[in-house]
């Protein structure tokens, strides 16, 4: 090893270059136009200072709503999504003859692009459900996807639907790394299955925790396509979450500059939470 | 072993790494061929070689002026016309800027109203000395002028009211002649839905459950064509609406009535809420095309939806007036939804093929063929008199238009994005019971102000 920092550029050049290129030359260049008034078509930005920010939080009240909105939908389907992958994988990892039938079927979803699942969840909502309501008088069934509300719950839906089997096949890996021995051994101590879950397994599991909280909570924060076709953001924008509000504002109603300013905000937000999220649940790994 | 292992992943690592310059390399060459074929169109200036980039947002026509284009390269075999076409409203503004900014500029595309206008200012070139400005009907160039200047060649004309089944009308023995005012499109609304409550019309029409499908989902529709039918009277045009600091709302309280007329013989008139999940698809293709409802509020553009579910029904169908209390009663909004603008930093040679292009799609006998026949479009200029609009919609707008019974198009001219963003929400918030009227009006008026 004799000339490693040769060889260290030849294979981190490359990569670096096309990094930078793509990602840190136009994040630098996006940062700088949060502080101009440029409308995205002309080429007369002029620098106006913090007052895209002071905007942003002083009289700009969708943003708000949308962070908030967003917010609520992180948490609520971080939950659902994976203590339904997390239920599925443990299900998945019994011995049965199917399991590896069911493994596919549920990842499935996964496999199928945001926009089309949006559409084909829409039809289920709007038409299928009202259908089924129609039919068994039920009227909670009927008119979804018109209020915030069955809004909010069609998306958690939505989402827990797709993103629950890749999660499941995370914790599946991570549980079939779990060594047998362990567990037996867990077993002629007397621990019940129960015990066994929560002291052998869950501790054993926390690093596909880090990782499935960490990719659920971004990716939630991050959605847009889903809510696009499902709701797109409707009724009254009850529904819009953060990367929509901040298209809107740039393509819509024409401001790229405060929508950069927004897109600054939404970075540093998320990289604050899921930083926090991977520091606490990082804690909670243990070595074997 | 240990050494083929590395020498492998090493190999492996240097066709990533000459991909990724290759591919570089390929892309450039790709972008050199299309700048020399450019800078081709300039050398040869005398007439010679000209391609012209077309970037079209009318998904209904892609493949019809695909068809034009070849006719007319046909005629002019030094002229290529390259044409992409992305689809419907936001997206294509979006996709214009994109390719705006990539560096890879059309030499033809679309621009809306005075915003767009206005936005795209840098980049339009002055098409006054136009043969077809001459014979552009009155006042459809009023929102492609800025200073005595035409920028934009209109696309068509459109027109929109109560598109409604003839059919059922006359099976509820009511005659639509003789609706021209509120009062009586109201009194003949009230007779359809006893009739359908009480099942007269069921033998004939089994699926018919309520007059009207009001689509609130759809902030275009009520946000920009429903809120035009006051404010265009409120307005004189486009730019008269684009160069207002406040919106006055002069006909609000009749605007409210056909708001109300619309949500309260709709399906679901017990729960308006549930309104703002219809969709236009649930209006239109499930809606008047499948004799559902009776009535819905849209343009001349539906001809095309609903023959595609049905083509009896299609032809059944006319356009009633939409009636505001207190202003012209007998008349629906007609306007130019979208122009066509040539890219001035384009090269000349491209320009003035660009121009010919449009020119002759639009005044050539081949041309006008094109637009009537094949695109369905209600021509925007004079001289198109022994050709026929085909569909029954089309000859409803054409029958206003000819008629004088004609309001302007004016919510080209409202702030960016205030239709549906603004009011649009607003009206949804009022038939959630979450706003009352006066509060839509209040609150759309302060957004008017803060976006102008």
């Amino acid at each position: 090893m004799k000339n490693s920092k040769g060889w260290f550029w030849i294979f981190v050049g490359p990569v670096l270059l096309a990094f930078v290129i793509v990602v840190i030359v136009p994040m630098i260049t996006g940062i700088y136009y949060s502080f101009t008034d440029w409308n995205g078509i002309g080429n007369d930005a002029n620098w106006v200072g913090l007052k895209n920010y002071t905007k942003i939080f002083t009289e700009d009240k969708d943003f708000l709503n949308a962070f908030l909105f967003t917010a609520k939908f992180a948490l609520v389907s971080l939950i659902t999504i994976n203590v339904i992958g997390f239920g599925l994988a443990l299900l998945m990892t019994k011995d049965f003859k199917l399991t590896n039938f069911f493994r596919s079927i549920f990842f499935m979803p996964n496999m199928i692009g945001g926009l089309i699942l949006g559409f084909v969840w829409q039809f289920i909502f709007t038409k299928g459900f009202d259908s089924l309501g129609k039919l068994l008088n039920w009227s909670f069934l009927r008119g979804w996807l018109a209020d915030p509300t069955t809004g909010f719950w069609g998306l958690v839906i939505l989402m827990s639907w797709q993103m629950s089997g890749y999660m499941m096949v995370i914790y599946i890996a991570a549980i079939e790394n779990i060594p047998e021995s362990s567990l037996e051994a867990a077993k002629i101590d007397g621990a019940n299955a129960w015990q066994r879950l929560r002291y052998i397994i869950m501790p054993l599991v926390a690093p596909a925790f880090t990782v499935g909280l960490f990719l659920t909570l971004s990716n939630s924060f991050k959605l847009y396509d889903q809510n696009l076709s499902l709701t797109a953001g409707g009724p009254h924008n009850s529904t819009q979450m953060l990367a929509m509000n901040i298209y809107n504002t740039a393509f819509k109603f024409n401001k790229l500059g405060l929508a950069q300013a927004k897109a600054v905000i939404f970075l540093i937000t998320v990289a604050v939470i899921t930083l926090t999220q991977i520091y606490y649940s990082k804690r909670r790994e243990v070595e074997m | 072993m240990f050494k083929s292992k590395k020498v492998l992943t090493l190999a492996i690592v240097m066709v990533l790494a000459l991909s990724l310059v290759v591919t570089g390399c390929s892309n450039d060459a790709k972008d050199e061929k299309a700048n020399s074929g450019n800078e081709g169109a300039t050398t040869e200036k005398s007439g010679e070689k000209a391609e012209i980039d077309i970037f079209q947002f009318k998904v209904e026509i892609a493949k019809e002026l695909e068809e034009a284009a070849k006719a007319y390269e046909e005629e002019n075999p030094n002229v290529k016309i390259n044409i992409q076409t992305v689809g419907g409203g936001d997206d294509y503004g979006a996709a214009l800027k994109a390719a705006f900014q990539s560096g890879n500029e059309p030499d033809i595309f679309n621009v809306g109203g005075p915003q767009d206008i206005k936005d795209w200012m840098d980049k339009l070139e002055d098409l006054s000395d136009q043969p077809w400005v001459d014979k552009a009907l009155e006042g459809v160039l009023s929102g492609a002028t800025v200073d005595d200047k035409v920028y934009a060649l209109p696309f068509n004309l459109e027109g929109y009211g109560f598109v409604y089944n003839k059919e059922i009308f006359k099976a509820a023995g009511i005659d639509a002649e003789k609706i021209v005012d509120f009062k009586s499109l109201e009194e003949a609304v009230k007779t359809l839905d006893k009739k359908i409550k009480d099942g007269e019309l069921e033998e004939e029409f089994p699926l018919l459950e309520s007059v009207f499908e009001f689509p609130a989902k759809e902030t275009w529709i009520t946000g920009l064509h429903t809120s035009n039918v006051a404010l265009g009277q409120e307005f004189d045009s486009s730019i008269d609406a684009f160069n207002a600091e406040e919106v006055e709302f002069k006909y609000g309280d009749s605007l409210k009535k056909i708001i109300d007329l619309q949500a309260d013989y709709s399906m679901h008139r017990d729960d308006k809420q549930k309104l703002n999940a219809v969709d236009y698809t649930t209006q239109a293709e499930e809606g008047i095309a499948i004799e559902r409802v009776a009535i819905i509020q849209q343009g001349n553009w539906v001809y095309g939806l609903a023959e595609g579910v049905d083509e009896e029904v299609a032809e059944k169908l006319d356009i009633l007036p939409i009636p505001l209390e207190g202003g012209k009663e007998d008349s629906i909004p007609v306007g130019v939804p979208m122009h066509w603008v040539v890219n001035k930093d384009s090269d000349d040679a491209v320009k003035d093929a660009a121009k010919d292009f449009l020119n002759w799609l639009y005044t050539s006998e081949k041309g006008k063929e094109y637009v009537v026949n094949e695109f369905h479009f209600i021509p925007p200029l004079t001289g198109y008199e022994d050709l026929e609009v085909e569909d029954p919609l089309g000859r409803a707008v054409s029958r206003y238009a000819e008629a004088g019974k004609t309001t302007p198009w004016v919510f080209m001219g409202y702030p960016t994005a205030w239709g549906m963003e603004g009011l649009g929400n607003n009206i949804q918030k009022y038939l959630s019971g979450e706003f009352t009227w006066e509060q839509v009006i209040s609150e759309s008026q302060a957004q008017w102000k803060e976006m102008r």
